[in-house]
Order: C-alpha cells, then structure tokens, then sequence
C-alpha cells in the first residue's frame, strides 16, 4: 500500500483525524440550545453556553479533566470571546451528542508528514486526507479526551460560540435600549453603553435567545484579555482541600463497594472456588459476581460489601484455580526476541509497511560508511495514582454510571453491551480523572461496574482495584524493537537513513475493543506505530522508515505520547550517534539537517540557547539534547546530569517548545514539567515483565519512580507563535529519554540502546 | 466506639467497624471522608496520608486500633475557606495541583514536615516528601512548602 492510498484508505475507514475548520461551515458546531439541561431562569444560546439567571455563563464541557488543565483553559477560551471574568463561568457536562465529539483527535492520527504539511502550504493530499477524516469524524462524533487536542478541536467552535453568544447579548441590548449595537460594549461581564443603560447576561439572555445574529467575528488577537496569560487554574482550591471529586469518591445514597480479583494470568480465567461459601459468610460480606472478560479485561471475580476493605479482603481470602489462557502464555522476553528477529528480518529485505519512502536508501547504503544500531523498549505500565474504578446503579431498566473516563460515549457503550441494555438506557456522569495517561482511554472497569451493579437489587456500587490489579491488568505501552541503519558522506553528514521497527499495533486493537463498527477485518497500517520515527525533519534524501506490526497475547493501550513514547529514543539517540560518528556537536550538527525546517531549528536554537550549550557543563556532569515533534508540537530539550553512586542523576532539564498559539502559558509549563518527568520515570525506572502471562511488577516498589528527592530542575521556555494551536499535554514526554541517554553518553563513552536506561 | 477526627468526635458503625480495618478506609468508606485517598496500599505513594497526633502516617498501612484514643487529621481539617493553611495559600501560589489525586497526601505530609521543622531545607524536603506524582508536581511542591514556610515565620503573622 502506498502511503497516499493509506492516507486517503484511513479516512474512508474513520481512522483519523484534524483541522480544517475553515473550510467547513462553522455553524455546524455550534449547535442547538436544547441540549442543555436548563433550571429555572436559565438560557441557553447554543450547544456550548448557557446564561445563568446571575448572569454567570455554564460552559458544557465536553473533556475529561486529568491534570493537564482543560477545564482552565475551555473556559478561558469562552470568558474571552464574552469579555466575562474566568471566575465566572462554570461547568456542566455535555451530554452524549455527536455535537461534542472530538474531530482534532481523528484527524491528528493520519499518517502525514511534516513536509507535506506545513502551515498554510500543505499538500492536496493532505488537505483533502484531513477534509474526508473530519467530516468523518463530525459524523462519528466520538468524545475522547487525548492525542493533546482538547484545545486544538475546541479553538474555533468555542470561540464562535461565546462570540455568538456575545452578539446576541448585544443585539438584544440594542433592540431594548434603542442604542445601535455597535456602540454598546460588554465589559467584565456587562453589557453597557456609554450613555448609562447596563445589564448583566441574565437580564438579556430570554432577550437574547431571540436574536439571530449573522458576521460574527471572533475578537482580534491584540484584543485578547485572557487568552495567552498564566490564569489561575479553576481547579486548584478543590484540589487542595479534599473536596474535588475523583470516581473513586461518589457517594450516592446506599452504595456498596466491591472489589475484583482477574485472573493473574493475562486472557485466562477463574475457575472452581474452594471456600466460597466460608468467605460470603464473613461479616460486611454480601455476594460474589462472576465477571466475564469485556472490554479487554481478562476474566475475574467481584465480591461486594458493605466497605472496599471487607470487599478485598474477602476477595483476596478466595481460594481460586486460576485457568491458563487458551492459547498458552507468553513471556515478555520472548517477545521482544521475536520483534528484533521480526525487525532485523524486514529490514534486510526491504519489509514491513513504508510510512516513509524518499530516494534509495537502501542503494545509498551500498559503499558508504554504514553505521547501525537496535534500540530497544519494554512494555510500560499507565500507573495512573488513582486506580481503576467506576461506580454504576441499575435500576428499573435504567442504567446510571460514575466513571473516570476519557471516553463517556465508550463507557455508555460498555455498560449497555455488558447489561443488553440500550445505550440511551445509560447515563454516564463523568467525575475527575486521578490521571489518565491513555488508561482511561479504555472501558474494561466500566463493563465490570455495570456488571456487578445488576446483581445489588438496585443498589449502587462502587468498584475498587487494588494496585496490584492495576499493575497486572493494564493495556500496556507495546513493547518495541528498531534496527536503525544510516550511510555517512565523506563530510560526515547522512546520505540514508533506514529504520525497520517492530511491535503490536495499538489503534485496530483499540477500535476491536471499544467501537467494534470501525474494527475492519484486516488491520490498516496504524500510524501510531511508527509516528516519531517516519516524520523526521531531517533533510536526508534517502529514507526508508517501516514498521512490521504485530501482534501478541497482550493488551497494549495508548500511553502518554503512544508511539512518540519510544520512537522518540530510537530515532534522537540514533542521530545522536551519527553526530558523535560525524565527530561534530550534537545540537550544530542537527541544525545543519534543518535547513528546510525553520520551526524546528527555531526550537533547538532556544533551548540550547537558554541551556548555555556552548559553555561547558559544571565539573562531573554532561548535557545531552533531543529534538522532537509530537501532536503538532515542537520540543527540545537539553539536559543535564551527572552519576551519583553509579545511578544516574538528572540536574536540570530546558524545555523549549513550539505549541502554536498558547491559551495559558502556567499551564504550558507545568505541562512540560509533568511530560519530561513522566519521560523521565520511565526512562529510569522499571519495564513491565511478562512470565508466563503474569505480569511481574505488582505495586510501586517493584515499578520506581521519580520522586521529589530526585526531580530536576525544569525551566521552560516558549517559542512566540500565531499560528493555531496545537498539542501540550504529551510533547514534552518523548525527548526526556534520548536527552537523557545522549547526556549518558557524553558523560561516560557509553551508548545506551535499550529502556530502561541501565548503567550496570 | 468514636474517633477523633479534625477536633470532632465521629461515632463509627459497630458493625463494621473493625479494629483491624486500615485507617483509609474507615475515613473513605464508613465516614464518608473522601479527600484521603487510596493509591497503593502497602505505604509506598503516600496518597493516604493523614496525622495522627500531628505526625504524618500513611493511613492505608494504619490500623483502626492504631487511631483510636489519638487526634485524626484529614486534608478536611486542614484549613477552612475562609482561613486556609498557609501551604494552600502556597499551593495556589505556585499552582501545584494537576490531576490533583496526590495532593491531599502531599499537604498532609508538608504540614507535618512544617509543624516540625519550621524552615526545612532542600535536603529536608526532600526526606520528607516521599509522596508519589504521577502529574510531575514535585518542583512546584517544593517552591510551594520554602513559600509557606516562609510566610508562617513572617513577623506580620505575629
């Protein structure tokens, strides 16, 4: 398959993804007012705002919140088109319709290079790749909060909306007041004419809903208030003081909690108990539920109680014959033999699917100075801090779910299939994420709540895994194995670049579990396999980038960055090692392949700038520099270490990035803190290990992590941009391991080539 | 049978109240007091804990019997609305919280650290915050705890 057919194939098959507002009718989002939920004296001017009888505005928000600050930043977005204070605009959830689906998500996952879409001067294949997938993804109108796009799909359609909102509010003060609307202004929150007459948004909004508005025009850049400062977050207060709201924390009257127990073994089951009965007899203890394998779970056993402590323990006390999964286990280490045999076979003989294919590469490595390399990275587990969880009532045919979920259409979607109930039958109200990563971008604890929660007489319950069930029933970062090839010129810069990686593909086994619709009976190439490693920016005319997907007995998820996650090693330590082969400095040598890439250089430029590159590190520490573009963005960074008692110790890390358009600049850089020490926690930390399908690392202190004592210092530092928006919450993940590694090497002479980073 | 939490007697369930149930979840699951949370239970995150006579526990590896007759206190009985702690003052100072799951054991463990060491070094910090974050919000807690400490020791504070 080419890749232009693949382009044009993933948007027929709903595969993918983004942008392109300008040329759809805007209208078409801003959709219908009865879509709200409405109490007394409120109004609601369309699908996104409604006007409180205070004159407050509520928001309908279509994301999940998790840490990465999409509750602070929609809303800013709305208060600034409405000239209103961001204090007071609050949230209701929206509802299920196809209105608050996700199109930037779809569109962001074509497979498309960065030269054939640059700003303004895209290819027509890739404007038109994008047109079908978002008119496809309007009609899907999945909601999915991930692939960093809540503010890239919400820039335009909110802002409309407010400005909508905004106009009509106007206009209905014209029509009261008999004062031209091009006179009146709306001024933290009131509408007022400088010859007196003023009101709140309450006192307009019936007024208001009557009014057409046509030309509506979006405040000017210069005229921005709000959009580009570090505003508070809205969520801060909550967080502080115990009282926000994770699913972990409802309470409706009468609930139950109950616990589960999977089989350890991955896809196996439970089957004969020895002492069932002996454990429903223990006090607080009301009853077992078998839990079929849903949604990608393996198999397993809940049991309620009246507290999630009597719950576990009496499901933890079940003497339990565990049944192997059908088809036999499989060990992790095997695995990744089998993907470097698998990697190394495709790229001897020009296998695997071409994402990238420019010149002859392989003719290119034919008498040149070849050097080679095989990376290596293990699957990785979410370890979101607030485990799995969801609490569900079903009663009287009607189904009510609480769920920390990135995706609420999905989770309704579980909870009819798990009953064989109608999706309108389930309500789901969606509760604060203690973290998501791409884990709750899954609905296996959903299945399971729905399911138990049939068996309670109408009662609610709340299920809890522990964090050993947690641990060993992720859907995990794939494992991945890439055998790198590069030809030298006699000046030291690459002539080829080949790379054949190999690994399970995620999205059609995401697709199988939670939209089967969409699941075709034949795998298309995943572009999340390969991102980070086929879209290089590097001007090297000949390149062969390929990818053999595969596909082995364990779940595999999306996890923060996906693809980039691990790409982003193999590729930046790899040209690493061909400037270190070149003999030239690591950031100089790059530059000179980004000649044709102004963005990127851009980037690089500044964090080695701010970094203080060209001066030497302090004594007993070296820098090391990565360069990488995920979900639109543009990330460098350069860090800094040294080795403390054989372990290697991370000082300082200068994030430069290129997102577009920042909303809000607080929340940009604690979105690079938090990416480059999850990079970080990976990179130093532990793989998952799989032996004999059980996965090894059962709790935090087999899975380390970073911690305070040894977080570094991170300084961030924005590239002025006007062009959209574009991704924040993941960048900043991918560079932290191959700055790290790159820092290993200049430190001690030593190539590391496979994740976790191991000195000994 | 009653516990004391945030200078409150709270009656507990005699049925269900077991001497050996982890403190967490007594707090979470009979009392209702959602703000301590569950992350691990074998002590290793921290996201469970509370004070027990001032000193920070991890309330998951806590037995009940361990708390009776002792003073409870929850990131609900930290500060009020109208009076917060002087380090969530400092956490919306330097906007620590993202996902915000850790965050009720980061302050509970900072408070801790405060009511001992009043001006904790770097050092200090760092042996005393063991608290896991998945988010990354290690740098900006510890601005945030040199920021409380400082504005607890401030003379204008009397």
């Amino acid at each position: 398959m080419k890749r232009r057919h693949l382009l044009l194939g993933a948007a027929a098959a709903g595969g993918a993804l983004i942008v392109g507002w300008s040329i759809l009718p805007v209208r078409s989002r801003l959709g219908s007012g009865e879509l709200l939920p409405l109490s007394n004296g409120e109004v609601a001017l369309n699908g996104w705002i409604r006007i409180e009888p205070d004159g407050g505005v509520a928001l309908a928000m279509n994301r999940s919140e998790m840490g990465q600050g999409v509750h602070t930043a929609l809303s800013m977005l709305v208060a600034e088109e409405l000239s209103l204070p961001l204090g007071r605009v609050s949230l209701v959830q929206a509802g299920p319709e196809k209105l608050y689906g996700n199109v930037a998500a779809l569109v962001g996952n074509l497979p498309v290079h960065p030269r054939d879409a640059q700003p303004g001067r895209e290819t027509a294949t890739v404007r038109l790749g994008r047109w079908m997938v978002s008119k496809l993804a309007r009609e899907l109108g999945i909601n999915l909060t991930g692939g960093s796009t809540t503010v890239v799909d919400a820039w335009m359609p909110l802002r409309l909306a407010a400005a909508t909102a905004r106009a009509q509010l106007v206009g209905a003060a014209s029509l009261r007041w008999r004062l031209p609307a091009t006179e009146i202004e709306v001024v933290d929150g009131v509408v007022r004419h400088p010859s007196g007459p003023k009101a709140h948004f309450g006192e307009l909004a019936a007024a208001a809903a009557g009014t057409s508005v046509s030309n509506v025009a979006l405040k000017p850049r210069g005229d921005w208030t709000l959009i580009g400062r570090a505003a508070p977050r809205v969520d801060v207060a909550a967080k502080s003081n115990g009282s926000a709201v994770f699913g972990i924390d409802v309470r409706p009257d009468g609930l139950l909690f109950a616990a589960v127990r999977m089989c350890p073994m991955l896809g196996g089951a439970p089957g004969a108990i020895a002492n069932e009965d002996e454990v429903l007899r223990r006090p607080g203890v009301l009853r077992l539920v078998r839990l079929p394998p849903a949604d990608g779970s393996t198999a397993g056993i809940a049991v309620v109680a009246h507290s999630t402590w009597h719950a576990r323990s009496a499901v933890e006390a079940l003497q339990v014959q565990w049944q192997a999964p059908p088809n036999g286990t499989v060990d992790s280490a095997q695995i990744l033999r089998a993907l470097e045999a698998s990697a190394r076979e495709a790229h001897e003989h020009g296998g695997g699917f071409a994402f990238h294919e420019r010149g002859d590469a392989r003719a290119a490595l034919r008498d040149a100075r070849v050097i080679e390399a095989t990376y290596r990275a293990p699957y990785l587990a979410h370890a979101t801090l607030e485990p799995m969880n969801c609490t569900a009532r079903v009663k009287d045919g009607r189904v009510e779910v609480w769920a920390p979920t990135q995706v609420p259409g999905m989770a309704r979607a579980a909870a009819a299939r798990a009953l064989g109930l109608r999706e309108s039958d389930v309500t789901v109200h969606v509760t604060l994420l203690g973290g998501g990563f791409g884990r709750r971008l899954e609905v296996d604890y959903v299945a399971q709540a729905a399911t138990v929660a049939a068996q309670t007489g109408g009662r609610p319950v709340q299920i809890v895994w522990s964090r050993e069930e947690d641990f060993t029933h992720d859907f995990y970062r794939p494992a991945g194995v890439a055998v790198l090839r590069a030809a030298l010129g006699s000046d030291g810069t690459p002539r080829a670049w080949t790379c054949t990686s190999a690994g399970d593909a995620i999205s059609p086994r995401w697709l199988e579990r939670g939209l089967p619709a969409l699941a075709g009976p034949v795998d298309a190439p995943d572009k999340t396999t390969a991102e980070g490693l086929f879209d290089l920016p590097y001007d090297i005319a000949a390149q062969r980038i390929a990818h053999v997907a595969t596909r082995h007995a364990v779940p595999v998820g999306f996890w923060r960055s996906v693809g980039h996650s691990h790409n982003a090693f193999f590729s930046e330590c790899f040209m690493d090692e061909l400037a270190h082969a070149a003999g030239a400095d690591p950031v100089a040598y790059r530059l000179s392949l980004l000649h044709d890439a102004p963005r990127y250089a851009a980037v690089l430029k500044l964090a080695a700038q701010k970094s203080g590159w060209n001066s030497p590190p302090p004594a007993g520490r070296a820098r090391g520099v990565a360069l990488h573009e995920s979900f639109g963005s543009v990330v460098a960074q350069v860090l800094e270490c040294s080795i403390d008692a054989g372990v290697p110790r991370v000082h300082r890390v200068v994030v430069a990035i290129d997102c577009g358009t920042v909303v809000n600049p607080g929340i940009v850089a604690q979105q690079m803190e938090s990416g480059v020490i999850f990079g970080l926690g990976a990179a130093l930390g532990a793989g998952i290990d799989i032996v004999g399908s059980e996965v090894q690392q059962k709790n935090f202190p087999d899975y380390p992590l970073l911690r305070l004592a040894n977080t570094p210092v991170i300084e961030t530092h924005i590239v002025p941009s006007t062009l959209e928006p574009t991704g924040v919450g993941e960048p900043a993940t991918p560079p932290a391991a191959p700055a790290l590694a790159n820092a290993l090497f200049a430190l001690t002479g030593r190539r590391l080539r496979e994740l976790p980073l191991r000195l000994a | 049978m009653d516990l004391s939490i945030n200078g409150q007697r709270m009656p507990l369930p005699e049925d269900l109240s077991d001497p050996a149930m982890p403190l967490l979840w007594v707090l979470r699951d009979l009392l209702n007091l959602t703000g301590t949370k569950f992350g691990c239970g074998v002590a290793a995150c921290g996201a469970c804990t509370v004070r027990l006579d001032g000193q920070a526990v991890r309330s998951c590896v806590t037995p009940l019997s361990a708390a009776m007759g002792k003073s409870v206190q929850t990131i609900e009985g930290l500060g009020t609305p109208e009076a917060p702690h002087a380090l969530q003052k400092a956490w919306e100072q330097h906007q620590v919280p993202q996902c915000g799951y850790c965050q009720s054991g980061m302050l509970m463990a900072a408070a801790a650290l405060l009511a001992r060491t009043p001006k904790p070094t770097d050092a200090q910090i760092d042996a005393a915050m063991t608290n896991l974050c998945r988010c990354g919000t290690y740098p900006r807690v510890r601005a945030a705890i040199h920021t409380a400490a400082a504005s607890m020791s401030a003379p204008a504070r009397g």
